[in-house]
């Protein structure tokens, strides 16, 4: 009987403690709001420097610039998917290799332009202490040739989004940021 | 002296009377004058003393006043060598946020860089702040930062707090995510 009563006691330390340990690493609702909207403006500037890519216009050193910009975005090693609506496939490229072939589209002008951007899955603590979360957003595509040639299409796409807390040195300070990354973009949805 | 008045014939007397009342008459009007003469001289120099005490005191004021005013025109020309990088930059973020072209972009840019140590002095966006405790995004330079606001055509971030070195030069920039 001793035997159990010390193990309930036990345990019931280990619960306190781990509530207490979860506790410490929650953060208020206000914070949390603010990582939620910085997340959601990085996906608002993925979506300006894809624009400012595709776009025809755009000086080539400029697209170089902007391109590395953009990549500085995404956790290594991220996909984006590419959709037509002459071909049931979705084809997934690295996201640099996303960008070269969007800046070489055989088009004379290329517009691009994402809207309804929000949450679908809300930025969610992990057991690790990430925060990982999904946005959607609906990207309108238009290629026009100078020869007539038109293509547009309308794609739905998810986005995985992670939160980290990091650590780096300023000029002798240790500062502590949050760090956004954009994951795997997965296109749902095509429609003329 | 008692001989001198039984002898003396009575108008003689009478004269001699005359002559000592009037001399003493004459005594007492000269103390008289001196009494004067004294209290016109101590007014004098009371007053000659409070005139002197009164530009005194106004010297005193005068040196006050200006001492007051040359202070605030050296905390004003500070203040204004504080403030003057704060709305020099913000006036550089604006004209990039909203340049007309690229190359109009590029040439702020390029100004504005000229303010600071370095194109890759730290820039830091704080997001929130509660209870002192400040979270920021993921540090950037301040060159990235303007080709930021050149591609993405926004209004910047408030500038929160800048250092600088010892030439005047900007060092550092902490700015605040506008809500």
């Amino acid at each position: 009987m001793v035997k159990y009563r010390y193990l309930f006691a036990l345990l019931v330390s280990l619960f306190i403690a781990g509530n207490v340990s979860a506790q410490k690493d929650e953060i208020s609702p206000e914070r949390k709001q603010a990582i939620d909207s910085l997340a959601l403006e990085k996906v608002r500037d993925l979506s300006k420097y894809i624009a400012i890519i595709g776009n025809k216009k755009t000086p080539f050193s400029e697209a170089s610039r902007v391109m590395d910009r953009a990549e500085e975005l995404f956790a290594p090693d991220s996909e984006m998917g590419v959709s037509s609506l002459n071909r049931k496939e979705v084809n997934y490229y690295k996201v640099r290799k996303y960008f070269e072939r969007l800046m070489a589209l055989n088009y004379d002008r290329v517009t691009i332009s994402w809207y309804d951007i929000h949450y679908i899955s809300d930025l969610e603590r992990q057991p690790d202490g990430k925060y990982v979360g999904v946005v959607t957003i609906y990207q309108k595509f238009e290629g026009v040739s100078d020869d007539g040639m038109k293509y547009k299409d309308t794609t739905k796409k998810d986005i995985t989004i992670y939160v980290e807390r990091k650590k780096t040195q300023i000029q002798g300070r240790t500062i502590e940021f949050w760090d956004v990354m954009l994951g795997d973009i997965r296109v749902t949805e095509t429609s003329a | 002296m008692l001989n001198f008045i039984r002898t003396s014939p009575k108008w003689v007397l009478l004269l001699t009377v005359v002559i000592l009342m009037s001399a003493g008459g004459g005594c007492k009007s000269k103390k008289k004058a001196m009494e004067a003469e004294a209290a016109a001289n101590k007014a004098k120099m009371e007053q000659e003393a409070a005139l002197k005490k009164q530009k005194e005191e106004e010297e005193l004021r005068r040196k006050a006043a200006a001492e007051a005013e040359e202070n605030a025109r050296r905390e004003a020309e500070a203040n204004a060598r504080k403030t003057e990088p704060y709305s020099k930059l913000e006036q550089y973020f604006n004209a990039i946020g909203g340049a007309g072209s690229v190359a109009s972009a590029n040439s702020s840019i390029n100004e504005a860089l000229t303010l600071f140590t370095s194109a890759d002095a730290p820039v830091l966006i704080v997001i929130s702040e509660s209870g002192g405790q400040k979270d920021y995004d993921r540090p950037t330079t301040i060159k990235d930062y303007l080709n930021y606001l050149k591609d993405q055509k926004k209004r910047a971030d408030k500038i929160g707090n800048l250092q600088f070195d010892s030439s005047g030069k900007i060092t550092e920039v902490e700015l605040i995510k506008q809500k």
